[in-house]
């Protein structure tokens, strides 16, 4: 369920007939029927099936590959290691499609040489008739590795004696905030609270591993048709073979999640390489247990927080400090440690501010882009220390965020104004609100309110100079249609272009075609990352779909007599506004402007506002276009005797700016509820020695269907934002305050707190008993 | 990777237990347990015997003193059975608690009462109601107290060439408590971590029996007979009820794995017993 409370101070004047309402989405019926065909389902004459040699191990020298025997089995089309590639050997991982300059060691070996330093880390490469020969083939494979010692904590790996990773230190990217003088403002406070938080390793766990088919075309181009969230990765797999970037046409079809697991390349390189080897279409689809180590999880994190506040709920200092592990290779890391840094206060105005943060090289899975993106993490220890604050000085936790919640207009921790709306006080009165009375506690089950507000961005970072363009053109029938190169995710990315130019042009959404998923004969339109998809593609529909309807209505009022601004666009019609009998189809007016020669198409670009970066002393600066704000409030109920914890209701509330299509909005919000409550309570990547232990859905618990509390959807519409119709983006922030506000559901029912996430039964047991055994 | 195998289809148990006799292969029921184990390379056999053709051995039956089910009954099939809730509390709780609904569609009672893991869900429960099963050969057919019938880490006293065809429980008696808790790490598709079942008879305000299973805390499922022998013929006290799950506990001897550690497993088995016996204590009659 769902409720929407539209500000009364929001944009005057704005009828939206399609925007904000209910629409089934225009993919659901191709999903539904099972008729839209993902990377994986697609096949072609000849093709080979390909498998990955992963390293089983962690640490360890190459002293030879032997490939003979492998190369030698009948069936057995190519067989590649790095001695086979181009001598670079190397693709880039860096933030894909950035023009605003790099960061350093983001280079990764496309197949490990001399040496492998995660496990999962690929070695060789294998195409043959089917997948049962290429595993056969494998497994002829013989390695002679040397383990080598590594290292598997990032506080041990910035020891001067620890085992380099890579680069000279093990350092990937630190960060500082300086802002105020936290010493006056520790002089001030009444009282000082410091606390370390510790969060771990969470698994995308998309329903479609990785998937992807590559084939040499009869024009001599590369064609590869992947799950991915980025088509703009042609250019590193260009860059990566030593070709032309418009040799490499990457096409995304229906994509099933991504999470930020598919920003970062995954398998198109490999595929790249076996397709032009074997001059033959190549597909591979991974395995459930190869997918563990295929593209990077979530970052553990480690903050400490020191905190002074006045007996009134002042804060008067923050000194933070945030270590991630980022495993064997950057990956994203400098970008997502930055996201952490830039969020460590929460959603709230902290005037002397000290942050130090460090992201550490490990021979651990690398870590990288995972919804959330370090803001996430940032954030949950945040509103677990606000929680604390609150008990420490005996304040309603509420009422204490009150008292420090950034507003619009204040500076940000890194010296940002805040220009859009911040309702985060309406959020989080309604979303714990919401969760209505506590049940009675029963001799073993105890129950708990949890509440988390959040500050997350939307949109890339600003010094990337993020652009997005979309085509939108009328047909001479009167139908419409949209080409941007968006990949759709899932999230209803596709649709929502739809839904904004039928709302422009007045015609239904089925009416309108959308072409997206490649950027060969799609204007670029950017990455479905950064809860940007929607802000900037949606902006740039909406600039391309306004410049038609410009066009169109010029010359319509000349054919009325009027003034264009006297004429509207709605239900298939063109009509004057004072008197709409007077009106024509879209269809016929279709065909009365191409008599004319009017322009009924336009390709728009929409350019996010830019910045030069963070002043690295001081981390003064602009780093993201705006930022989403809301709550998240959860009940819990505990039992005592085996810790487990039952979450009852899981209500999210958010200021999305607008919503596009309101059905997407809570698909956005329940997903998040279900992902957070893993996050907070089971998900966990176990490593041993930088092994994965438990890389199957068997022992990686993920929360099913049956664990599913009732989750409420409140959306809240100021209008504010930077996307059309002035939405902001939420795909991101509906989930950054989830986990947090379970944590502090299950801290208010035990009465004690666990630092270290996930709150596993066996944690939450210890708790109760540690507690029951000072008590006593 | 699912590793190539031959597979024999049976259509009769005669055919079956001749295909078994000759040692082609092993028994293949629901697969829920033999496919991942395959796919893992955990199991390397290479003939299977297919069960799903078997019609005869995929029943239910209520008798006035025996409830009998096919061992290729599926897990689902004994939720749907209309008097199981009535007929035996426990196993029925099991199996509404098992996996989840695709694999309880699959799975059968049979593959796990073979599979000899800890943690299947149906042997505490039918431990607790004393059933017995019945392996058949070509030449004929046994019955062994499912109490027995395991000997060691999926090992049980079932020969090679013996299938295992029904397994059978007198119904429960009228006034006796049957309870079941499945202890896991989520709600859906959970392997137990601790695993609890438990039975109370009471005859003129005294425990006149007392069965207890647990599961997940030892090598395979067990009773507690030395936790059972201690209640028997007592008023239940609290006092007498933590000593006897203090004695269960001391039975178990947990591991630790990815799930949880042998700690927890071992606080969990004491918590969920008291808990379970203290319940059981007051529904009986």
């Amino acid at each position: 369920m769902s409720n929407i409370d539209t500000s009364p101070n929001a944009l005057a004047n704005v009828n939206l007939r399609q925007v904000g309402r209910n629409k089934p989405r225009n993919d659901a019926p191709t999903k539904v029927y099972g008729r839209a065909v993902y990377a994986g389902d697609f096949h072609m004459e000849g093709m080979l099936f390909a498998k990955v040699l992963h390293s089983d191990r962690a640490s360890a020298n190459i002293r030879g590959v032997d490939t003979a025997a492998a190369k030698a089995l009948p069936g057995v089309h190519s067989v590649l290691t790095a001695d086979d590639l181009p001598a670079s050997n190397a693709v880039m991982t860096d933030m894909p499609g950035q023009v605003g300059g790099g960061t350093k060691n983001t280079k990764q070996p496309i197949l490990a040489k001399d040496r492998v330093r995660f496990h999962g880390e690929p070695i060789a490469l294998v195409a043959a008739e089917t997948y049962e020969l290429a595993q056969k083939a494998l497994e002829l494979i013989v390695v002679d590795f040397e383990d080598t010692k590594g290292v598997y904590d990032a506080f041990e790996a910035q020891e001067p004696d620890a085992p380099n990773v890579f680069g000279d230190d093990n350092i990937v990217a630190a960060y500082k905030i300086r802002k105020g003088d936290v010493d006056k403002g520790f002089a001030e406070a009444d009282y000082v609270l410091e606390n370390t938080f510790s969060s771990q390793y969470q698994e995308q766990a998309f329903l479609e591993p990785e998937a992807a088919v590559a084939w040499v075309d009869e024009h001599d181009i590369l064609n590869i048709r992947s799950s991915t969230q980025v088509v703009e990765h042609f250019r590193a797999v260009a860059d990566a073979l030593g070709l032309p970037h418009n040799r490499v046409h990457l096409v995304a079809p229906y994509v099933g999640g991504g999470f930020g697991g598919k920003e970062v390349m995954t398998i198109e390189v490999w595929l790249a390489l076996l397709a032009m080897d074997s001059q033959r279409p190549v597909k591979l689809v991974q395995t459930r247990e190869n997918s563990f180590i295929s593209h990077g999880p979530r970052h553990p994190f480690t903050f400490t927080h020191k905190t002074g506040v006045t007996k009134d709920g002042k804060i008067t200092a923050m000194k933070i400090t945030a270590t991630s592990d980022a495993g064997a290779y950057a990956k994203l890391s400098p970008y997502i440690l930055l996201y952490a840094t830039v969020g460590a206060t929460g959603p709230y105005r902290v005037d002397n501010l000290w942050v130090d943060s460090t992201s550490a090289a490990t021979n651990n899975l690398p870590t990288c882009a995972y919804r959330g993106f370090g803001t996430m993490q940032a954030n949950t220890a945040c509103e677990a220390q606000m929680e604390e604050l609150a008990k420490l000085i005996g304040m309603d936790s509420l009422e204490l965020r009150r008292k420090n919640f950034i507003k619009t207009g204040d500076p940000n921790t890194t010296g940002q104004i805040i220009r859009s709306s911040v309702w985060s006080d309406q959020c989080a009165t309604k979303a714990l609100a919401a969760l209505g009375d506590r049940p009675e506690n029963t001799d073993t089950l105890v129950h708990g309110h949890g509440l988390a507000c959040y500050q997350q961005s939307y949109g890339r970072i600003r010094w990337m100079k993020d652009t997005s363009e979309c085509w939108v053109g009328l047909e001479v029938d009167g139908t419409v249609i949209v080409r941007c190169s968006v990949t759709d995710i899932g999230a209803g990315q596709m649709s929502a272009l739809a839904q904004i130019t039928g709302e422009i042009l007045g015609v239904p959404m089925s009416e309108i075609a959308v072409y997206f998923g490649d950027g060969h004969v799609n204007p670029l339109g950017g990455t479905s990352t950064a809860s940007r998809a929607l802000y900037m593609t949606g902006k740039a529909t909406e600039m391309a779909a306004t410049k038609v309807r410009d066009n169109l209505l010029t010359c319509m009022a000349e054919h009325f007599g009027v003034l264009p601004s006297e004429l509207d666009l709605a239900d298939g019609e063109v009509f004057v506004l004072d008197d709409p009998d007077r009106s024509m189809s879209v269809n016929d007016m279709a065909k009365y402007c191409a008599a004319r020669g009017i322009h009924r198409h336009a390709l728009e670009i929409y350019r996010a506002p830019p910045s030069e970066g963070l002043d690295p002393e001081t981390g003064q600066g602009e780093v993201f276009p705006d930022f989403t704000y809301g709550a998240h409030a959860a009940s819990v109920a505990v039992d005592t005797d085996t810790g487990e914890v039952t979450v009852i209701k899981s209500i999210g509330a958010h200021d999305v700016g607008q919503a596009i299509n309101l059905r997407a909005v809570e698909g956005q919000i329940e997903g998040s509820a279900l992902m957070g409550q893993g996050f907070a309570l089971s998900e966990e990547l176990l490593l041993e020695q930088g092994v994965l232990k438990n890389g199957s859905f068997s022992e990686y618990i993920l929360p099913t269907s049956m664990d599913v509390p009732d989750i409420q959807s409140i959306v809240l519409e100021s209008r504010s934002g930077l996307g059309p119709f002035g939405s902001k983006g939420i795909g991101e922030p509906v989930f950054a305050p989830v986990a947090a506000s379970i944590v502090n559901a299950i801290a208010d029912a035990i009465g004690t707190r666990i630092h270290d996430l996930p709150l596993t039964p066996e944690k939450v047991l210890a708790a109760i008993h540690a507690k029951n055994a000072s008590e006593n | 990777m699912l590793p190539a195998f031959e597979l024999s289809q049976p259509k009769t148990l005669p055919e079956a237990l001749k295909v078994l006799a000759a040692g082609r292969g092993l028994p293949l029921a629901g697969g829920t347990v033999l496919f991942p184990d395959l796919r893992g390379g955990k199991e390397k056999g290479r003939e299977f015997i297919d069960l799903s053709g078997i019609d005869e051995l995929r029943y239910i039956t209520h008798e006035a003193k025996r409830i009998t089910v096919g061992a290729r009954t599926t897990i689902a099939e004994i939720l749907r059975d209309p008097a199981m809730a009535g007929a035996a509390p426990a196993l029925h709780k099991a199996v509404d608690n098992f996996a989840g609904t695709m694999v309880r569609n699959a799975a059968t009672v049979g593959g796990n009462l073979c599979c000899g893991s800890p943690s299947a869900d149906t042997v505490p429960a039918l431990l607790t109601l004393d059933a017995e099963v019945e392996l058949t050969r070509a030449s004929g057919s046994r019955t062994v107290p499912l109490d027995g019938y395991y000997l060691d880490y999926k090992k049980t006293v079932k020969k090679p060439d013996e299938l295992l065809t029904s397994v059978f429980w007198a119904p429960a008696e009228p006034g006796s408590a049957h309870l079941f808790f499945k202890l896991a790490r989520r709600k859906g598709d959970a392997v137990t971590v601790t695993g609890v079942s438990v039975m109370i008879a009471k005859t003129d305000g005294k425990c006149s029996t007392a069965r207890i299973a647990l599961s997940s805390v030892a090598p395979t499922v067990f009773r507690a007979h030395s936790a059972e022998e201690m209640l028997k013929g007592q008023k239940l006290t609290p006092d007498l009820i933590e000593r006897a799950a203090q004695a269960a506990t001391d039975q178990s001897s947990p591991i630790d794995d990815n799930r949880s550690s042998a700690n927890y497993r071992r606080l969990t088995t004491q918590a969920l017993v008291c808990r379970l016996l203290s319940q059981a204590w007051h529904q009986a009659s």
